[in-house]
């Protein structure tokens, strides 16, 4: 087992919490109401704080100081998965995201509670119940929407099928898949994503909503290679703004 | 109308009919509220610690959650629809109300498990006292009388049947491991009046310098 495997699932993990926690924090102030606005905000935190102890990983590992590893790199340096760098837009949208990604974040860490990396094995025992409230939190608000009125209805749909391309890019295969396998560090995305459909289809299940075969879906692949869509860069831009004014100053 | 703001997020919205029209809002035009309670700790009573709005109990625990128990230590919480909550008159002075409620021979019908609340001053909040099994709530009171009547300092008193609460399940009791982390949550854990000091001495040392120069060039 070499470190560069291990750091490319590190990369990809963290980079994913980096930005979809930036995403999610762009609703503070303006979510659909006081209570929601809090939890939306408080996950997107969460996320970041994540990604902080997982860049605190590869930190130990050899790699940059976590700020400067978040905010210094190109669009074309980050590993996360298209699905998270994609704008706002409704809130169904970010809804659905989020109901899709953490679905698979929460299995991801489940399975890596097991890791023969120790350090990643704790971690992911520690935000066991950060994951717990994240999904707790999704699982609601799509049982709630999608299963009220014709419109939430409708739109929790339009969001599911516009996102399920993107999700699919969650599990894109790392070309370390059979050594992180073998040596016991990850149980692989193929794994992942077998657990995560059936989790998915329960939920939905639940609901009058209905998930489209995925065999139908075109997956959008790229994003853990470093090709991105045109939505990240400006994300990045924004991001580390202040950083960049002065990065030595202490916050 | 464009709207112009400072901050990228807001000019990003689909905000181009902003400002709204001023129509009134229908009636009732938001969710129905729910009494939220919170155990500060293991060895402590759950107490009344506001509410919260959403369509029904399940989504009000979700939002509870973040809304009530994203800053301080608490180790669990729960939820009530507030039309669920029975509540006694609040007392003036030093009136128990306990001595407002009358004794009843007891009433036929099934018992059922009811959550006792006691406040001991107006402005504080209602916390937890114990459970009664009783038929209705105004009987699950009269019980409480006879089991958590410290006989002063009660001005108001709750009652809840206990299986209209929306519980931490056991296996989410894991839902604030990290919250005692979560300092970056806390002002004061930013120590901005030690920064700001540090700054002034800077200013007030490079402010003295460049007047003792001052002096020189004279």
């Amino acid at each position: 087992m070499n470190n560069i495997a291990l750091k490319e699932l590190l990369y990809k993990i963290a980079d994913d919490q980096l930005i979809l926690g930036h995403r999610n924090s762009e609703w503070t102030g303006m979510g659909p109401l006081l209570e929601e606005d809090i939890a939306f905000s408080s996950m997107a935190q969460d996320k970041v704080g994540q990604s902080l102890a997982m860049y605190t990983l590869l930190h130990s590992l050899g790699e940059g100081d976590p700020d400067t590893v978040a905010f210094t790199r190109r669009g074309n340096q980050f590993h996360n998965c298209v699905l998270v760098e994609l704008p706002n837009g409704e809130y169904d949208f970010s809804l659905v995201r989020h109901f899709l990604f953490d679905t698979a974040e929460a299995i991801r860490f489940e399975l890596l509670s097991t890791s023969s990396y120790e350090p990643l094995a704790q971690l992911a025992k520690k935000i066991r119940g950060e994951l717990r409230y994240h999904t707790l939190h999704a699982n609601t608000w799509i049982r709630q929407l999608g299963s009220s009125t014709e419109e939430s209805i409708a739109r929790i749909q339009a969001s599911l099928n516009f996102s399920l391309p993107f999700a699919m890019g969650i599990f894109e295969a790392s070309p370390h898949e059979n050594e992180l396998i073998e040596s016991g560090v990850f149980a692989g995305e193929k794994e992942l994503k077998q657990r995560w459909l059936a989790k998915v289809e329960e939920i939905i299940h639940q609901t009058d909503l209905h998930l489209p075969d995925l065999n139908t879906v075109e997956p959008v692949l790229g994003g853990r290679v470093g090709k991105h869509s045109e939505h990240l860069q400006p994300l990045l831009d924004e991001m580390s703004e202040v950083f960049r004014i002065d990065p030595t100053a202490e916050w | 109308m464009d709207m112009n703001s400072l901050d990228p997020r807001v000019n990003r919205l689909s905000t181009n009919t902003y400002p709204v029209p001023n129509e009134p809002t229908a009636p009732l035009d938001q969710f129905g509220t729910f009494e939220v309670f919170v155990q500060p700790k293991g060895d402590k009573p759950f107490q009344h610690e506001g509410i919260v709005h959403a369509p029904n109990l399940e989504m009000a625990y979700v939002l509870a959650k973040e809304a009530f128990t994203r800053r301080f230590v608490c180790v669990s919480l729960y939820v009530v629809d507030t039309a669920n909550v029975a509540a006694s008159p609040i007392t003036e002075g030093d009136v128990n109300i306990y001595q407002r409620i009358e004794d009843r021979s007891d009433q036929p019908g099934e018992k059922l498990s009811y959550e006792i609340y006691h406040l001991t001053r107006r402005g504080k909040q209602h916390v937890h006292a114990g459970t009664v099994q009783a038929v209705n709530a105004q009987d699950a009171m009269v019980k409480a009388k006879h089991q958590f009547n410290s006989g002063k300092g009660i001005c108001s008193v709750w009652a809840v049947r206990t299986k209209d609460i929306r519980f931490t399940l056991p296996e989410e009791k894991d839902l604030w491991n990290t919250l005692p982390e979560k300092k970056f949550r806390d002002a004061s854990a930013y120590k901005g009046g030690d920064k700001l000091s540090v700054f002034l001495q800077s200013k007030q040392k490079s402010s003295d310098h460049s007047g003792h120069s001052d002096n020189a060039d004279q």
